[in-house]
């Protein structure tokens, strides 16, 4: 790699240092040829792909109220780009730096959380939003989950590196124990807004992570069975408020759905079927254009791939959702420390199980729940958040040992 | 296959095996979700596809407009006619602020009806919502006011910022220009029920708020007449909002019925029945019935019972109130047809077919002469002659003109004794002949004629096994009331009679007695009853030389375009087994009755012009337990040559001679215009269809058939209905002319057209000719008969 301190104090002019940069940029061990290309370009393609959805689920409901037809269009590519400029950000700090800031990212991020509840804007029955002015948003938990992940890393990865001693251990169960206790605030404070699909995130990115840490096999298992002893109970004390319990259970039953979850899961498979082998055509299907799919710029917006682009679109926005996935199991694989694999698996669990669970509401196989599908949702936070996280990914990258590309 | 790298060998093993089991899971997930998305979109694409088009598409139906049902003629017997309707669309009064409180307001001051009341009939129908509301489509709009004024309906419509999602348009509603003509044979429409929607709403066109056709002819043709509705099928959003027209069919207009009913002689026979329903005054007499058959094809000219209703009370829904009177026996229950809808025993207008009984299957001859005694003894039972009178030896011929019971009593009680009398089913009897019943039933009593209307009664005919059968029904309840007698009789005399009777047929009410047998062949008696209808139908078998035909009012199915959809021919339904000689024999006695001395109805018809027109006909008087007698006439004209076949029966009047056949005779005056304008110029019904003007109007006239209607015979020379119609036009033009009329002596089954356009040329020959006109009005009107025969 090349030393910053000789860009720094080369004497070379102007001319002959944007050669350099330029030189720098393509070079055989230049950062940007190091990046993972497959999971950046699945990454930009799918946000695209979901702004034409998220303009095409919009644009009809954007004319009837005389609004501009493009606004939610012109809003998810302005998230983009914000986010694209976090993830250089995040791409470009070492992620050994930011893990000295772990503990004051986590903490930024309780503050968010605190701070919503107490001023939070209450929208479709969460309070989980931060109404800035200029008619921006800000959901705290979104962030949560990019620190929690860091929070984790740091706790689960720091042992591993332990090379002074050059004993590599496990994570010990006062790790663990800490890591529980780590999750648990976060989750406590967005279990009051209350937003039970952030919070299972939150479940199965501690599982997955303390899983793939090498922690105690007791630990992995146990937690498993608690969350099974804690859904059958919650479920039998009625402890959810009703709609969350009726959003839970509805799903498994096969019947006609006459309450409002049930007819949002009914809208959403009807508009996914519609759309056949090669779909209605954008702005072409009739369940989105007639706006029978509620939220569908949201949490339902694969419903408007399913109907408008059919199984070719749909199965192939699935591919690139895979190829996103796959490539950040590579890299948590190819990290050069476990910090940089935890973070890796951190967000892999998070995407996956969110993609997993959005998908899978939409076509009647999984719950409904208020979770957003990662690049395709409308949605400032969630946004940004996915792209800090894909950052995260690529700063990783950068840094591994190896370079998968090398001969 | 990866490179082995560096770290991942530093990986631990613990590690790199939990990394692996996330990416197969991860993977499998993904494949999880694809294969339900394949199932989803592919395997199962159609049921969802249709879900998504119901909930996508709304439809909006406009009415096709119901074709008409004219008569022979061309006149319009039911139309349609345009109502100034106002109507309230929620689908966009909903949406307003108020939910269109204030819109309903200001249409409540202008068509003066209560905010309420349009509210109840702009609510959709449901479990909690009481009548009236609305079962049709929330997008279509609900009619609240119908027939307004044209200033209310312009109210609204010029002030459409003031009336939004309201609108006056103008709707085809169905019309009775003759009000209660016909009307049991026309029948009426109802909204249709949510059964038939659910059960053939598909394969027949229904939509909701469909009207359908649920009696009489409408009933019948119902399909033919509806025409097929226009369908808009609208493509709305979540909301119900209108975001454009998937598809859209224009309302195809129903087909035309032409009826072989004639509106004048229709209207002859009601105002008849009325006249001597009137003549009888209120306290007996309430109903009364008629029906004109043409004898040489079975078609219906005229079907009428009284008392009757205007179908317009069904217009938009019948009333509870209006549908209990019309259905109420102590109104005569308007709504049930008399003519094909109700039987009675058939009195002395069965003996004919007695007569055919006992010339074809009992050896008996036209030649000799039988007894006509008092009385005949039979079993312990003694029948008497009408009024006892005696009149010695005599043929059949003068049997049936002076209608002498015992003759066809004694052929009758011997045909049981020879069938075993009551010991039939022992013995050497074995299979009864039952000729007096075998026969009634070759001639179409006890089963329905197959009339084109619903609801026909097959009267009844009971044999030796059929009154085996309703006794072992009634047994028990005889035999109950032979112990406790009938309390609820008032009268102890009656109640003691019937309780007689109950302990008779209780104990051998099985057996068919001699006196049941005889009952039988005089038309009298609890085995044998009628309708009118099936009466004339034997009439015009006998009349015709035996055809039974299944009789039909429709004549054929036009489209609003004049072409002949299809013609309705009546059926041959089967032939009398007897000999043209027979059957001629009968005709020429059957005149006899109006014609020779001590006919039973020769009184009625003195005065008849018995050389140019013959009437053969029979009176008949039934016995009916507990009111008066029913009247009945049946005949057939020309006798020589029959073309019209009368039935008139009047219930609870009197003999058939004092009430029946000289309303008859009535009918047959109009209809040859005796007296009157001849309903029917040249005594012939008209041989072509009515013509459909470019406008859609019927004119009278050959239509342009691709079937050409049959050549009428030509008039036999000794025909009464030749020359002297025709020679007699007067001044009057009609606006009907029937070409090629056999009475002129034109032949011609397709009316050039030049010929048909020029009506009044030609009119001039047609209603307005009159017959007997000066021996008519000069003699005044027909005289009562002076003597009464017997039945």
């Amino acid at each position: 790699m090349t030393s910053p301190t000789a860009l720094r104090s080369s004497p070379v002019p102007l001319r002959g240092r944007i050669g350099q940069l330029r030189d720098r940029a393509s070079g055989r061990h230049s950062p940007l040829r190091r990046l993972d290309w497959p999971l950046q370009i699945s990454v930009i393609t799918l946000s695209m792909v979901g702004a034409l959805l998220v303009w095409s689920a919009t644009r009809q409901r954007e004319i009837e109220s005389g609004g501009d037809p493009q606004t939610f269009l012109k809003r998810h590519l302005l998230n983009l780009v914000i986010g694209l400029a976090l993830a250089g950000v995040a791409t470009i700090v070492d992620y050994r730096i930011l893990r000295a800031y772990a503990p004051f990212v986590y903490l930024g991020s309780l503050f968010g959380l605190i701070a919503v509840l107490l001023m939070g804007a209450t929208i479709n029955g969460a309070h989980s939003w931060i109404v800035l002015p200029a008619g921006f948003q800000l959901q705290p938990s979104e962030f949560a989950k990019v620190a929690l992940i860091l929070g984790v890393a740091m706790i689960l990865g720091e042992k591993h590196d332990d090379r002074d001693t050059g004993i590599r251990l496990n994570p010990s169960h006062q790790d663990v124990v800490l890591v529980l206790a780590l999750a648990a605030v976060p989750m406590a404070l967005i279990m009051m807004q209350p937003d039970f699909g952030t919070v299972m995130v939150f479940v199965f990115v501690i599982l997955g992570m303390l899983a793939v840490s090498g922690a105690p096999s007791r630990w992995v298992i146990g937690l498993i069975l608690c969350g099974i002893l804690f859904g059958g109970a919650i479920l039998q004390f009625h402890l959810l408020k009703p709609y969350q319990e009726a959003r839970l259970t509805e799903f498994v039953r096969d019947n006609q759905n006459t309450s409002s979850t049930g007819y949002n899961v009914d809208q959403a498979m009807t508009a996914i079927a519609n759309g056949g082998l090669i779909g209605r055509g954008l702005f072409n299907g009739m369940q989105t254009q007639g706006q029978f799919v509620p939220e569908q710029q949201t949490d339902f917006v694969f419903t408007v791939a399913g109907e408008e682009l059919g199984f070719l679109g749909a199965g192939g926005v699935l591919v690139l959702l895979g190829v996103v996935l796959w490539r950040a199991l590579s890299i948590a694989f190819d990290s050069g420390d476990a910090f940089g694999t935890m973070i890796a698996t951190g967000v892999v669990c998070w995407f996956g199980f969110q993609m997993f669970v959005n998908i899978g509401m939409t076509l009647g196989v999984m719950p409904v729940t208020g979770l957003p599908l990662p690049f395709l949702s409308y949605g400032g936070s969630s946004m940004f958040a996915n792209l800090l996280a894909v950052g995260l990914l690529q700063n990783v990258r950068l840094r591994a040992r190896s370079d998968p590309y090398a001969l | 296959m990866r490179r082995p790298s560096l770290v991942e060998e530093s990986l631990d093993d613990r590690t790199r095996v939990r990394l692996v089991v996330l990416r197969v899971l991860a993977v499998s997930l993904l494949v999880t979700l694809g294969a339900r998305l394949w199932t989803l979109q592919i395997l199962n694409g159609d049921h969802y596809r249709h879900l998504a088009e119901t909930n996508r598409v709304r439809e909006v139906v406009t009415p096709a407009t119901r074709g008409l049902i004219v008569d022979d003629q061309g006149r319009a017997l039911v139309r349609n006619r345009t109502s100034l309707v106002i109507s309230v669309n929620r689908s966009v009064t909903d949406r307003q602020k108020d939910s269109g409180q204030a819109v309903l307001e200001r249409l409540s001051s202008v068509i003066g009806m209560p905010v309420a009341d349009i509210k109840g009939r702009i609510q959709f129908c449901s479990a909690t919502a009481k009548p009236p509301c609305w079962n049709g489509s929330p997008y279509q709009p609900v009619p609240v006011a119908k027939d307004v004024s044209a200033q209310q309906a312009l109210a609204v419509i010029e002030h459409p910022d003031r009336f939004p999602g309201v609108s006056a348009d103008l709707q085809a509603v169905r019309e009775y220009p003759y009000g209660s003509l016909a009307a049991h044979e026309l029948g009426y429409l109802s909204p249709v029920t949510q059964k038939q929607l659910d059960s053939d709403g598909a394969s027949k066109g229904y939509h909701q708020n469909s009207l359908v056709g649920v009696s009489g002819l409408e009933d019948t043709y119902d399909a033919d007449l509806r025409g097929a509705d226009g369908v808009q099928r609208l493509e709305v959003d979540r909301f119900g909002r209108v975001a454009g027209t998937a598809s859209s069919t224009a309302p195809r207009s129903g087909d035309n019925l032409v009826l072989s009913l004639d509106l004048g002689i229709q209207q002859a026979v009601e105002q008849t029945l009325q006249k001597t329903l009137d003549s009888l005054g209120g306290g007996r007499a309430r109903t009364a019935s008629g029906v004109v058959l043409d004898a040489r094809t079975g078609h219906v000219i005229a079907m009428a019972s009284l008392p009757s209703y205007d179908p317009s009370v069904f217009v938009g829904g019948v009333s509870e109130t209006d549908y209990k009177a019309l259905s109420d026996p102590a109104n005569g229950i308007p709504l049930l047809s008399r003519a094909y809808q109700g039987s009675g025993a058939p009195g002395s207008t069965f003996k004919p077919v007695s007569t055919l009984t006992a010339l074809t299957n009992l050896g008996a001859s036209t030649t000799d002469d039988y007894d006509c005694g008092p009385t005949l003894q039979v079993g312990g039972q003694t029948f008497h002659n009408f009024e006892g009178s005696s009149a010695g030896p005599i043929t059949l011929h003068q049997a049936l003109v002076i209608s002498c019971d015992v003759i066809f009593d004694r052929f009758a009680y011997e045909a049981w004794l020879a069938d075993g009398g009551l010991r039939n089913g022992r013995g050497p009897y074995q299979e009864p002949h039952e000729y007096f019943v075998k026969m009634a039933r070759t001639m179409g009593f006890g089963s329905r004629t197959g009339v084109d209307l619903p609801g026909e009664t097959a009267g009844s005919v009971v044999d030796r096994a059929g009154a085996k059968a309703i006794w072992t029904d009634l047994k028990d309840s005889y035999c109950r009331r032979a112990q406790n007698g009938y309390p609820e009789v008032t009268d102890p005399a009656k109640a003691e009679r019937f309780r007689r009777y109950a302990a008779e047929a209780c104990v051998d009410g099985y057996l068919y007695n001699g006196g049941a047998a005889v009952q039988f062949a005089i038309g009298q008696g609890q085995y044998l009853s009628a309708s009118p209808l099936q009466l004339a139908v034997s009439y015009a078998a006998i009349a015709n030389g035996g055809t039974l035909y299944q009789p039909t009012l429709a004549k054929a199915v036009m489209s609003p375009d004049g072409h002949v959809v299809r013609t309705v021919e009546p059926k041959v339904a089967g032939r009398i087994p007897a000999t043209p000689e027979t059957l001629a024999y009968i005709r020429d006695a059957l005149h006899g009755v109006t014609s020779e001395g001590g006919g039973t109805a020769t009184g009625v018809f003195a005065d008849w012009p018995n050389d140019t027109i013959p009437v053969a006909g029979k009176t008949g008087t039934a016995e009916v337990e507990g009111t008066g007698d029913t009247s009945w006439f049946a005949s057939f004209a020309p006798a020589n040559d029959p073309q019209f076949v009368v039935v008139v029966t009047i219930p609870d009047s009197g003999t058939g001679a004092e009430y029946a056949a000289p309303a008859v005779k009535a009918i047959y005056q109009s209809i040859y215009g005796i007296g009157h304008p001849a309903a029917l110029p040249g005594g012939r019904p008209p041989p072509e269809l009515p013509r459909v003007e470019r406008d859609g109007t019927f004119s009278t006239g050959a239509a342009p058939a691709p079937a050409p209607a049959p050549a009428p015979a030509p008039a036999p020379a000794a025909s009464p209905s030749g020359v002297s119609f025709a020679d007699r036009p007067t001044g009057a033009v009609a606006t009907a002319a029937v070409p090629g009329t056999s009475g002129l002596g034109i032949v011609s089954a397709v009316a050039e057209p030049a010929l048909v356009r020029g009506v009044p040329v030609r009119g001039a020959l047609g209603r307005g000719a009159f017959i007997g006109e000066g021996d008519g009005s000069a003699r005044g009107p027909p005289r009562p008969p002076e003597a009464r025969g017997p039945c």
